[in-house]
């Protein structure tokens, strides 16, 4: 069996990008949009459940990221969990306005995702692997875990809350499904 | 600090979520700083965070990215005006239309104003729920310790337990284990002090000394605070760990063994 691969054609440097970044050179956002719009926007949009509000997200993310490029410190982690974090903040911030106050839970992402995955799969180049393949491979307690934090957009603790299922077991758990998803992704 | 519980407690997946109180960060950012097997393992958490991202990316529609490049490029360049210019034989009237044009204007620029006040509010909102939410997740996560300290020291003052210390090995001679055991329920509890790390591919084994032959008590790991249930034994004459292979062994591997320390049954 091969091992499974995320193709990514990465040809600016990242020390480049955000050096470009902070002099708002508009082309380095274009580059940054290209190769992380994708990733954003599927978490973004696994948070907020609907297309439209997504959309309007990923938007407001860029902006952010554009205006608080500056205040990015290499020191305290990569620049991609620094725009995931803006992401996944931005998107938790708007379920909670009025707009989205009802729905979130109950809207049906999946036929969406479906068809976006299959749409994508034809574009994608090489073997990118789909994440619910991936989430099959771990046991059934940290599968859990990985689908209400990365596919259903919960936070820990509200996960936490909900499952009755103490916070310290979640990130615990949380733990040893990244370990296992560091083996199956070859993260070395 | 012990780095390996450190990592261990998923503090690191939760910093890299954005999901650390103010505190948990600044102690980690610190870490960071001081540990390089900290700043090695939050490298690989981000790594495995993006693949993951990137596994499952979506393609947003293409308007998208044409929305945010005209709101960046407009905010970078001045809005141009368009001058009219002003004829002196222009009638009274004229005037007056421009007059309510005036107002019109100034009063939608203070509506928009307004508005971005009203918007400065409802996220300062936001701002203090997810500060109230993260203080009602800090008081979860003491209250769980708290119950975990209280059920450790109901086992410390019970006089039915016995306490076993295990001293260590010439393999280890700072390593220090102790094992709380209930002779007549058979419940043994684990303490650690002091037990070196060992490999992923490896884990403890604490044994128990039954009319002369090693009885299996149960694996672990370091990752845990305060005391462990471990499985229950009767009739223990002596409690000592091991290293073996994970999910542990039959038998014991004697020449790793780290603790070793005889039960000398309770004065009362």
């Amino acid at each position: 069996m091969k091992p499974p691969f995320i193709a990514r054609a990465k040809t600016i440097e990242e020390s480049v990008l955000i050096e470009r970044l902070s002099r708002r050179d508009p082309t380095a956002l274009d580059y940054l949009y290209d190769h992380y719009s994708g990733a954003l926007y599927s978490v973004v949009l696994r948070i907020v459940r609907k297309e439209e509000v997504a959309e309007e997200c990923l938007q407001d993310v860029f902006i952010k990221i554009w205006d608080r490029m500056v205040s990015y410190d290499p020191s305290k982690g990569r620049l991609f969990t620094w725009m995931l974090n803006i992401a996944r903040n931005q998107a938790i911030d708007k379920t909670r306005s009025k707009e989205m106050s009802q729905g979130r839970k109950t809207d049906d992402i999946d036929n969406l995702v479906n068809r976006i995955d299959r749409q994508e799969s034809e574009e994608t180049p090489t073997d990118a692997i789909g994440l619910k393949e991936l989430l099959s491979k771990l046991p059934e307690d940290q599968q859990f875990v990985i689908d209400h934090l990365y596919l259903k957009g919960f936070t820990q603790s509200e996960l936490a809350e909900e499952s009755g299922i103490p916070l310290g077991t979640i990130k615990t758990r949380t733990r040893m499904a990244m370990i296992e998803l560091r083996a199956i992704l070859n993260v070395t | 600090m012990n780095i390996q519980e450190y990592i261990a407690s998923g503090i690191l997946e939760s910093y890299a979520l954005g999901e650390v109180t103010d505190a948990e960060r600044a102690s980690l950012e610190q870490a960071l700083k001081q540990y390089p097997e900290v700043r090695e393992e939050l490298k690989k958490v981000e790594e495995t965070l993006e693949n993951i991202a990137f596994a499952s990316a979506i393609r947003p529609r293409a308007e998208v990215k044409e929305k945010i490049m005209a709101k960046i490029t407009s905010s970078s360049s001045k809005p141009e005006g368009r001058i009219i210019a002003m004829t002196p034989e222009r009638p009274v009237w004229k005037y007056a239309t421009a007059a309510s044009i005036a107002i019109a204007l100034i009063s939608s620029v203070m509506a928009i104003q307004y508005r971005q006040l009203w918007k400065a509010d409802s996220s300062e909102l936001a701002l203090i729920k997810s500060e109230n939410q993260r203080m009602a997740e800090d008081y979860n996560t003491v209250n769980q310790k708290l119950d975990k300290i209280q059920g450790d020291l109901a086992v410390m003052e019970n006089t039915s337990f016995t306490k076993v210390v295990m001293k260590g090995t010439a393999n280890d001679t700072n390593a220090l284990a102790s094992v709380y055991w209930n002779a007549s329920t058979q419940e043994v509890y684990l303490s650690i002090q002091q037990l070196k790390a060992i490999s992923k591919e490896n884990q403890f084994q604490l044994w128990a000394i039954v009319n002369g032959k090693p009885i299996d008590a149960g694996v672990f790991d370091l990752n845990f605070a305060g005391m462990l249930k471990m499985k229950s034994i009767n009739g223990a004459a002596a409690f000592a760990i091991t290293i073996e292979p994970r999910g542990g062994k039959d038998n014991p591997t004697l020449e790793t063994m780290q603790v070793v320390g005889s039960v000398v049954s309770n004065p009362s």
